[in-house]
């Protein structure tokens, strides 16, 4: 049943999209085009973000444990290539606010819903080993797309020169979370263990 | 959607030819590509023995299987793959297996033998002819034991214990959680192997003193048999016979280099191969040189032909006769001599003749001897072990701990000098019975303990040495620095009515693979449309939502 087990994850990770599509009312804009442009820039503007880092950024020799803050965190300042894509897909839509999100957010989550998980699962899912990561990586997928769509709201929001003031820094705030996200993630983490291991060494010392 | 959808298809289709192609060769060719192998877990097995002798074949016919792993408490056994470990072993749960037309047995031994208790060791070593005698169509392999292999073991062995007895919200549970395993053997079905041919090596030591001098000829076979080919090691059977035929070679070349001590026998010796399959080697060694040749050393004057087989071990030897030797012939010289050897010089070996007439009418003959009497020339077996049915001339059980080192040089020392004392004819002459004609020094220890050594690090299984097996080419190599006219000598199987017939695929990769059961991927199915139907109202009504969440937000907006 391993045809069925790569059907439930699929059916997992692509109906939620489908199921925004028809009910957020984009339909009836015949969004579609749109959709798959904002899907092209996003091709396009992760295939920059490769390049950049690959001539940018050499591969760092150093110690295992040790984690390079600097580097990561100029390599986590390059996703700020994904903010300015989506303001460029929302820019070139004309149309009501939300008409702009939903079709940016859409199209860029998709595509990274085809670029990124169909062939892991197609390849994984599908051979007769089971993996529970499977299911996770579709499940990320319905994360990445309200993701992407609270993203392409504060980067709209953030373009708006009628924005009140106070809300001026919550929205950069938010964009620079969406941004630095994982960067952030991984520093948490490693201050957690060095926290835990000096605190287990001190209590068997 | 759809019709957008096909609008964009369309213009795809009829713009440009070439994106078509472009679009639709890398989707054709994801769709029928084969599936990646991941496996949980993998590792070599090895087939049961699989050949037919003289017609009638022995050991599993199939080697491929792809089924479900239980252990033997499971209820339902057929089509599966039934694992077990050596100390469960025993012959009701492997008939079980069997009569259940399990898809396939696997049998997980120990990395180090010498860990077992002995009497599990003794009852698998009687249970591998049984397993063999009759033919089976079912698969079975032997493994060894790891850290990996012992859990999925463990595994299997929960979930098939417990699945009889438990109510269907147990059941439900288990099945979400817990794992099954699918064996997968990546190779072909089992074929019969063409043009095989067995290798023996001969070489003589020629005598002094005139033209037909009588002859004596030391075989030993250098072949391992066990219930699994690439695990017999067969030390003590007959790597021991192996080893003590070397020394023997080395020492009466040594004595033959020097003119005082050439004696006037001719010395044949012949390490042949096949012989755990019935002899073949010797037996078409013997036709060659009796039949097609016109003259050889076998057809003029020989005075016995004493073969080796298990001498490693034990503190008894056996003569093994089929005719007891007549008095005033060489070969009841030799009796006499090997009995005053051992009367004087070691007393606590116990030596016996065993008399027991050739049988034509039985499948397989006893022990190599019988070739030679067949063909009416006189010979014995010298063996520690009183019978031929003794499990460990046949076991895999016989690895390198089986073979004691300073009983194989006491041996080798005895034979020496009872082969000394008939060539030189040191009775008749009046030596003691207790005149040692090699020193101590003289049988080397570390040599023996070498060659075993290296004999039992890799399975000599007939099917396994070939023409160019680094065994035969390391033997041809040892015989040659002491003996001359060092010849091979190749058996083929006759084509229209074969002796015997080997079979390929013996040693195999098998995959474990983890899977979950059917009910499994149904649950899934159902919890993944409950989920979805949640997201579908969510969204439908995310009016509600949204207004919800400002009136909780609100408070504090409204003391602006």
């Amino acid at each position: 049943m391993t045809l069925f087990h790569f059907g439930n994850c699929f059916a997992l990770a692509y109906f939620p999209y489908f199921i925004t599509y028809k009910c957020s009312g984009l339909s009836e804009y015949n969004a579609f085009w749109r959709c798959v442009q904002a899907g092209a820039t996003y091709l396009f503007v992760q295939l920059c973000k490769m390049l950049f880092l690959a001539t940018f950024f050499p591969t760092w020799e150093g110690g295992a444990g040790v984690y390079d803050f600097v580097g990561e965190f100029m390599k986590a300042t390059v996703d700020l290539a994904d903010l300015l894509g989506l303001h460029l897909v929302m820019s070139r839509n004309a149309g009501k606010g939300e008409y702009k999100i939903m079709v940016a957010a859409m199209g860029w989550a998709t595509a990274e819903l085809v670029m990124s998980r169909c062939i892991p699962l197609w390849v994984g899912a599908r051979g007769i080993e089971f993996d529970w990561k499977y299911i996770q990586m579709s499940f990320d997928s319905n994360i990445s797309l309200v993701h992407y769509i609270a993203m392409a709201a504060v980067v709209w929001m953030f373009t708006r020169y009628d924005l009140p003031k106070s809300f001026r820094l919550p929205v950069t705030v938010l964009l620079g979370l969406c941004v630095y996200k994982a960067f952030l993630m991984e520093c948490l983490d490693c201050t957690a263990k060095a926290i835990l291991t000096f605190y287990c060494f001190n209590t068997f010392m | 959607m759809f019709e957008e959808a096909s609008e964009v298809f369309d213009n795809m289709f009829k713009s440009s030819f070439p994106l078509t192609f472009i679009v639709f060769i890398p989707a054709v060719l994801i769709l029928v590509s084969p599936l990646p192998a991941e496996a949980a877990h993998e590792f070599t097995v090895y087939r049961m023995q699989q050949y037919d002798l003289q017609g009638q074949p022995y050991g599993t016919r199939n080697a491929i299987l792809n089924t479900e792993a239980r252990t033997v408490e499971a209820e339902v056994l057929s089509r599966r793959c039934v694992i077990m470990r050596l100390v469960d072993f025993s012959y009701e749960r492997y008939q079980k297996a069997l009569r259940q037309s399990a898809g396939a047995v696997v049998i997980i031994l120990p990395k180090n033998m010498s860990t077992m208790p002995q009497d599990i060791v003794q009852q698998f070593m009687e249970l591998e002819p049984e397993m063999l005698a009759t033919e089976t169509i079912v698969p079975v392999y032997f493994a060894l034991e790891d850290d990996e292999l012992l859990s999925i073991y463990t595994q299997t062995l929960t979930s098939s214990s417990s699945q009889g007895s438990s109510s269907a919200a147990e059941v439900l549970i288990h099945t979400a959680t817990a794992n099954g395993f699918q064996m997968v053997t990546s190779g072909a079905q089992s074929k019969a192997v063409s043009d095989w041919s067995i290798t023996s090596l001969e070489g003589r030591l020629a005598g002094t003193g005139g033209e037909d001098l009588p002859t004596i000829v030391l075989v030993a076979h250098y072949d391992s048999f066990g219930v699994a080919p690439w695990l017999s090691y067969g030390a003590d059977s007959n790597g021991s016979g192996v080893s003590m035929l070397l020394e023997l070679a080395r020492l009466f070349s040594r004595l033959y280099t020097y003119k005082r001590t050439h004696a006037g026998y001719n010395l044949l010796f012949f390490v042949s191969g096949g012989g755990k399959f019935n002899y073949q080697g010797t037996k078409r060694w013997l036709e060659d040189n009796l039949d097609h040749t016109d003259s050889s050393l076998l057809q003029d004057n020989v005075a016995f032909v004493l073969c080796l087989d298990t001498l490693g071990n034990g503190d008894s030897l056996h003569l093994h006769v089929s005719k007891p030797p007549k008095e005033g012939t060489p070969q009841y010289a030799l009796l006499k001599e090997l009995e005053t050897v051992v009367s004087s010089q070691y007393p606590e070996v116990k030596f016996s003749m065993v008399h027991k007439k050739i049988n034509l009418a039985d499948d397989t003959l006893a022990w190599e001897h019988e070739r030679f009497g067949i063909r009416r020339l006189p010979a014995f077996t010298l063996s520690h072990l009183n019978s031929h049915r003794e499990a460990q001339r046949s076991s895999i059980m016989d690895v390198r701990p089986h073979v004691d080192l300073r009983k194989l040089s006491r041996n080798t020392k005895l034979i020496a000098e009872a082969l000394a004392r008939v060539i030189y004819n040191l009775t008749e002459k009046g030596a003691p019975g207790d005149l040692q004609i090699f020193t101590e020094q003289m049988v080397q220890e570390e040599q023996l303990s070498s060659v075993v050594d290296w004999l039992t690090a890799q399975p000599r299984a007939a099917q396994l040495v070939d023409k160019d097996s680094s065994v035969v080419s390391t033997l041809e190599y040892h015989l040659g620095r002491y003996l001359k006219d060092v010849r091979r000598h190749y058996v083929k199987a006759d084509k229209r009515d074969p002796e015997f017939v080997f079979y390929d695929q013996l040693k195999q990769t098998m995959n474990a693979y983890r899977v979950k059961p059917a009910i499994f991927d149904l649950l899934l199915a159902v919890c993944i449309a409950a989920y979805l139907g949640v997201i579908y109202l969510a969204i439908q009504h995310f009016g509600v939502l949204y207004s919800l969440v400002r009136r909780i937000t609100a408070p504090k907006t409204k003391q602006h």
